[in-house]
């Protein structure tokens, strides 16, 4: 059997679903935030599938932005939490409810 | 400088002039406010008196275009719908300045709202562009709330500032809404209310426009009038607000929202005008009877005064509702009529609370025999309120009544009813309560008001009062003509009866108006096809 | 129509100026005051006596309000009418009010209120005259109202008394109780034909006497409305007696001779609407007036307070009046109840005046009981009080005997049992007055005071005398004739003197003879009774009787009961509504519908980011689905 374009559409759309459910159900933000970028990874691997699949080399263009911008965000991201874990002594999402009304 | 923009931004200046006087000179202000006012008054009075009766052309014209893109221009005018009105408002304007002795802090700022309302209230009546008419209103509405909420008396005072803040601004609200939505959907790209009228008469709006346009602009200036049941707030701050912002409210500025609908929502909104004019007769009939019982009720002579003063309404309401010449003539008169009522009676109250410290009948008794001459204005007051012939209310009223008995006879009867026992019921249990009986020990050392300035204001609207009651014909053959064209809007020129011969020989046709241009008539003596086909053609 | 006519304004504005002038000038100078006021009616006088001689006639107007738009027309002149039946009146008020005018110098000399109370009284004066001449039913309208307000005013005079005030404010509200029936009357009427003008109105309802089809009887009974109220029938009564509260002149000139009159005069003015051929309102008024007479007669009987009698006796012969124009057919018109109210103004006037110089003389003391002897010591106060008594009770010559007589001839020939009614009340009239003059001025002195009272100075005994000339004489006067004439087609008159007091005997001897006999009757009866006695013997052989006629047959309290119970629930009904619906459900609802709006969506913000992602991971999934079925 050769894995076409729906295998692999699908083997991201099930990385993305556990990288919601990772953001949505666990405490520890760490954890959150690899949710978080299993997620953005499983958006690559199908934007690289498109692009294998449909031969144009816009999806991999956009595979590399999309590399670079998590990159970023995971660096300011694990830097706010550095800062936070200081303040609060502790990296659970509940402990962070100050702008609650 | 033209007579109307004279009277309306003597004020304004006066109030600049106050803004730039140091405080040192605390005496200036209320001189800058009562000399600015007292011009106004004469400017005001030469308006009367160069005024034409017999015509609905509008006089004193005066045009400034200011925003043409959008079709705002700075137009004001005087006709018989304004002109009782504008005069109204510049003598309670400036008996409102002269009732302020009691007003002790912070005087530059109040004098300064003071002036600011009073150039509302007169730009509001002369103006005759939808925006300038909002405008002015607003403009004269902010310094109310201020007025109140700082120098108001009694304990519920920031309720009451609250309650007036919140109702007035939706009703305003409400008012807006309806004034842009005619501005769009008329499609007529102007906000000139002359042009409009023009445009509306030669293409009315369609059945569901007006009825959605109507209601947002009954109600918004019904609540603006306090019109039954959204009242509530008048009486309250009738009693919490300074007797100048009490007298100038009561009396002038609630007339906006009546002078709103005849100017703009019953000419230009014809059919759901007549549609919803059941409504408003029944609503009307709370205002008299209910707020009359109320009234009846009341131990506290503001809150007796504030009632009586939304009853009054019901009178103004029920005769815009009859929709007949008589009946929209004496709902002016009245409305002009209870505007002078009003200043004077709150002026009066204001003073006693002043002077005495309570309005509570419990409190009181006897005060004829100490203030003879403050008695005597008071009791006057309130026997001209419940509608004693010699007096401005008694033709406003009647003409009412006799307008409107064919088209509502049961209402007008509970209406006679309740201007006729119930008003003077209430009016006499004050005057019984407050002026007769025994004078109660601690009242021993009073005094009345002394010398002529003081008195000067109560005696001037003492006696406008008297002058129109004994010389109706002095504002009725002034309106006449711009209500007939109201009627003339709303019926159509042609009346279907045959018309019935006339009683007294000597009536003389009147000059029939002008703001419906005479080449739309021969359009509007045929039955017109339904709107909707009619636009549609007019598009295509 | 001749120059003279212009006199009408004068008539009508001078006391109106001398009015004004008081107030704004000589409020604090009694005498002068009171110089301008008996002036102007003087002057009043003088001018209706002359349009009177000269058979002027005419009418005088200024437009008022005029608005019409072709098909409907509102047009009201304020219009001055002179024909014979307002120059007769006119005559009467005038004089009248001008006797009393003089007698209030004496009465109210001591009172510093003096300026206040003759502006009072000629501002009354000009508001009656007012009545008297309009010539629509608006301008008549707005003169009613001005002369409650003046009443209002004047019974109130000594403001500083709770009853006084309590008494003013009773009689302006009963009053316009009426006059709301009245305006509804007139709104109909204006509806209906268009006009409210009398001769317009007059010559609509010759022309086409159908004209108001099943509303005439409604029209009727609403106009003759204003007439319960200002002439006080049952059940608008109540304000009478307790508008003896104010000075004695007042009573005599407001409540007895002139506004009183007014709703008998606005039922004879306008006749010509109560007798349609479609209106049942006659009966209904001869009925009322009836009652009146009746209930009222039955209450003076067990009163104490010598203005109070006279008060119902008012009352009383006020229900003659208007039963007298209920039985009045269309061809005679209303002239027995026109010609009693001339005899009675005379002769009421009379005694109200006595009445105030016995109360006068003995500082202000009004119970009978308290009095006596007092024909001794105030010789021509009685005399003339005794003429009084002897027209009310309608003994020949005297001036009240011709009008009770043609009022009691008439009843005979339309109604027997209004007949057997007026000659009962007949008898009860005499019984009261005769009980009065026994108690008051005959029979011992009961009290210190009585044994030193002395007569009345000049100023008071003059205007007594004044009005016993008319009261005895004016029935050779041809007053009758002269009424007759006013009101419709009049008969030959009698001449000389025993032809005319032989005259009733012979038009009608039944009535005549009746009216005598129960004249007669009654005065001995009272005589039995009450000659010498100490106290009142009636309570003890009436025992309850007595006590309801004392009380008035309870009807102010029935009244008061009446009100608590409309009142109380109306009142606490409109404040369930304000508290509940308007203050609750509307205010309180709104401000609590955003309040809870706010608190719902402050839900949301739980400051969770995992909340957030939630929500924001569900919208996009919506968004995704919409997207996806397009």
């Amino acid at each position: 059997m050769t894995a076409g374009l729906e295998h692999y559409l699908a083997v991201s759309v099930l990385l993305f679903c556990l990288g919601l459910a990772g953001v949505l159900t666990r405490r520890n933000l760490l954890v959150l935030y690899m949710s978080l970028e299993l997620m953005l990874n499983a958006a690559n691997l199908a934007l690289v599938a498109f692009s294998r699949f449909r031969h144009g080399i816009d999806g991999q263009v956009m595979v590399f932005f999309i590399i670079t911008v998590a990159a970023a965000e995971v660096a300011v991201g694990l830097a706010l939490l550095v800062a936070l874990y200081r303040r609060r002594r502790s990296a659970q999402v509940e402990d962070l409810a100050t702008l609650k009304l | 400088m033209d007579t109307l923009s004279f009277i309306v931004l003597c004020p304004a200046a006066g109030a600049a002039a106050i803004a730039l006087t140091p405080r040192r000179f605390q005496f200036l202000f209320r001189l800058i406010a009562l000399g600015t006012t007292l011009f106004s008054l004469l400017g005001a009075l030469a308006l009367f008196a160069g005024f034409e009766p017999g015509t609905a052309r509008i006089q004193f014209e005066e045009y400034m275009p200011w925003v043409d893109s959008v079709g705002i221009g700075f137009h004001l005018g005087a006709d018989g719908l304004n002109l009782g009105l504008i005069v109204m408002a510049a003598l309670v304007g400036f008996a409102a300045a002269a009732a302020s002795r009691e007003i002790t802090d912070r005087q530059k700022e109040y004098y300064l709202l003071l002036l600011v309302m009073i150039c509302g209230v007169l730009g509001t009546f002369a103006s005759l562009d939808l925006f300038f008419f909002y405008f002015f209103h607003e403009l004269a509405l902010v310094p109310t709330f201020l007025m109140m909420g700082i120098w108001g008396r009694g304990e519920r005072r920031a309720y009451a500032t609250f309650k007036i803040t919140i109702y007035l601004s939706l009703g305003a609200l409400l008012v807006l809404l309806g004034l842009i939505g005619l501005y769009v959907v008329s499609d007529a790209k102007t906000f000139d209310v002359v042009e409009l009228g023009r445009h509306l008469a030669a293409h009315p709006l369609s059945e569901s426009a007006q009825a959605t346009l109507f209601p947002l602009l009954l109600f918004g200036f019904g609540i603006l009038v306090s019109l039954w049941p959204f009242h509530t707030w008048a009486p309250i701050a009738y009693d919490t607000a300074p007797t100048a912002t009490a007298m100038l409210h009561a009396g002038v500025l609630k007339k906006f929202g009546l002078y709103g609908l005849l100017r703009v929502a019953v000419p230009m909104l014809p059919a759901a005008a007549r549609d919803w004019i059941g409504v408003l007769a029944v609503l009307c009939l709370g205002n008299l009877l209910y707020c009359g019982l109320v009234a009846m009720r009341q131990r506290n002579l503001t809150l007796l005064l504030g009632n009586s003063s939304v009853a009054h309404m019901g009178f103004v309401f029920l005769g815009i509702a009859s929709l007949t010449l008589v009946g929209i003539t004496g709902a002016v008169v009245v409305m002009v009529a209870h505007g002078l009522l009003a200043a004077l009676s709150f002026g009066l109250a204001g003073f006693l609370r002043e002077r005495l410290g309570t309005v509570e009948f419990d409190n009181l008794g006897g005060l004829l025999q100490r203030m003879p001459f403050v008695g005597t204005a008071l009791a006057l007051a309130l026997l001209a309120g419940c509608g004693l012939p010699g007096f401005a209310n008694f033709p406003g009223e009647m003409l009412v009544l006799f307008g409107a008995w064919k088209a509502h006879p049961v209402v007008v009867s509970l209406a006679a009813w309740a201007g006729l026992v119930v008003g003077a019921v209430y009016a006499l249990r004050a005057v019984r309560r407050l002026l007769h009986g025994p004078l109660p020990a601690r009242w021993a050392g009073l005094t009345d008001l002394a010398g002529a300035w003081p008195k000067t204001p109560f005696a001037l609207l003492l006696a406008a009062l008297i002058l129109l009651g004994c010389f109706p014909r002095l504002l009725t053959e002034r309106i006449q003509a711009t209500t007939l064209d109201i009627i003339h809007a709303v019926h159509g020129p042609s009346l279907a009866e045959s018309p019935a011969t006339p009683n007294n020989p000597q009536t003389q046709p009147l000059q029939s108006s002008s703001s419906v241009a005479p080449a739309m008539t021969p359009m509007l003596l045929q039955k017109p096809p339904p709107t909707d086909a009619r636009a549609q053609q007019e598009d295509s | 129509m001749s120059p003279q006519i212009q006199l009408v304004w004068l008539i009508l504005l001078l006391p109106l100026a001398a009015a004004a002038g008081i107030t704004l000038a000589t409020l604090r100078h009694g005498r002068l005051s009171a110089a301008l006021s008996i002036g102007a009616v003087i002057a009043a006088f003088a001018a209706s006596l002359l349009l009177f001689v000269g058979h002027v006639q005419g009418r005088v107007a200024v437009p008022w309000i005029s608005l019409t738009d072709g098909t409907t027309a509102f047009l009201v002149d304020l219009g001055l009418r002179l024909d014979p039946l307002s120059a007769l009146m006119l005559l009467v008020v005038t004089g009248v009010a001008g006797v009393i005018h003089l007698y209030s110098y004496g009465y109210m000399a001591d009172d510093p209120g003096m300026g206040r109370y003759y502006a009072g009284l000629s501002f009354f004066t000009f508001a009656m005259t007012g009545i008297v001449l309009a010539d629509n039913f608006l301008v008549l309208f707005i003169f009613w109202e001005l002369v409650g307000a003046a009443s209002y005013l004047l019974i109130g005079f000594w403001h500083q008394r709770p009853a006084a005030a309590d008494a003013g404010k009773k009689a302006f509200l009963v009053n316009r109780i009426g006059d709301f029936g009245f305006l509804l009357g007139l709104l109909l009427l204006w509806a209906t034909l268009g006009s409210l003008d009398y001769a317009v109105l007059e010559s609509k309802l010759d022309a086409n006497p159908h004209a108001l089809g099943p509303l005439a009887t409604a029209v009727g009974l609403l106009v003759f409305c204003g007439a319960v109220g200002k002439s006080a029938q049952f059940p608008l009564h109540v304000w009478l007696p307790d508008a003896m509260e104010g000075p004695t002149p007042v009573s005599a000139l407001i409540h007895a001779a002139t506004m009183v009159a007014a709703g008998v005069y606005l039922l004879c003015r306008v006749f010509f609407l109560l007798a349609l051929p479609d209106s049942q309102a006659l009966p209904v008024i001869a009925w009322t007036g009836a009652i009146t007479a009746l209930i009222a007669a039955l209450m003076a009987i067990q009163q104490n307070d010598l203005k109070r009698i006279l008060a119902y006796s008012t009352l009383s012969q006020l229900g003659y009046m208007v039963m007298a124009v209920g039985l009045s057919g269309a061809q005679t018109g209303p002239d027995a109840g026109f010609h009693h109210l001339i005899t009675h103004a005379f002769f009421k006037a009379l005694l109200f005046l006595g009445a105030g110089s016995v109360i006068h003389a003995l500082h202000h003391e009004q119970d009978i009981w308290h009095m006596g002897a007092l024909g001794r010591r105030l010789p021509l106060t009685f005399v003339t009080f005794l003429a009084g008594t002897l027209a009310l009770c309608g003994l020949p010559p005297f001036s009240g005997f011709f009008s009770k007589d043609a009022i009691l001839a008439l009843a005979q020939h339309q109604s027997p049992p209004l007949f057997a009614l007026g000659v009962g009340v007949a008898f009860l009239t005499a019984f009261y007055m005769a009980r009065l003059v026994f108690v008051a001025f005959l029979g011992p002195a009961r009290t210190q005071q009585a044994r030193e009272a002395h007569e009345s100075p000049l100023i008071m005994t003059v205007p007594l005398a004044l009005l016993t000339v008319p009261t005895v004489l004016s029935g050779f006067w041809g007053l009758g004739q002269a009424c007759a004439h006013a009101l419709g087609p009049s008969g030959p008159a009698p001449t000389g003197i025993w032809a005319t007091l032989a005259e009733p005997f012979t038009h009608a001897p039944l009535a005549a003879a009746g009216g005598l006999l129960a004249a007669l009757g009654g005065m001995a009866v009272a005589g039995f009774l009450y000659h010498g006695q100490l106290t009142d013997p009636l309570p003890s052989r009436l025992g309850a009787l007595a006590r309801i006629l004392a009380n008035r047959f309870y009807i102010d309290e029935f009244y008061a009961w009446l009100i608590r119970v409309t009142q109380e629930p109306l009142a606490r009904c409109a404040d369930w509504i304000d508290r509940w619906i308007i203050a609750g459900l509307m205010v309180r609802g709104t401000h609590g519908t955003f309040e809870i709006a706010g608190r719902l969506l402050r839900l949301a913000q739980t400051g969770n980011l995992q909340t957030y992602a939630l929500w924001f991971a569900a919208g996009a999934l919506l968004l995704l689905a919409g997207l996806l079925a397009r």
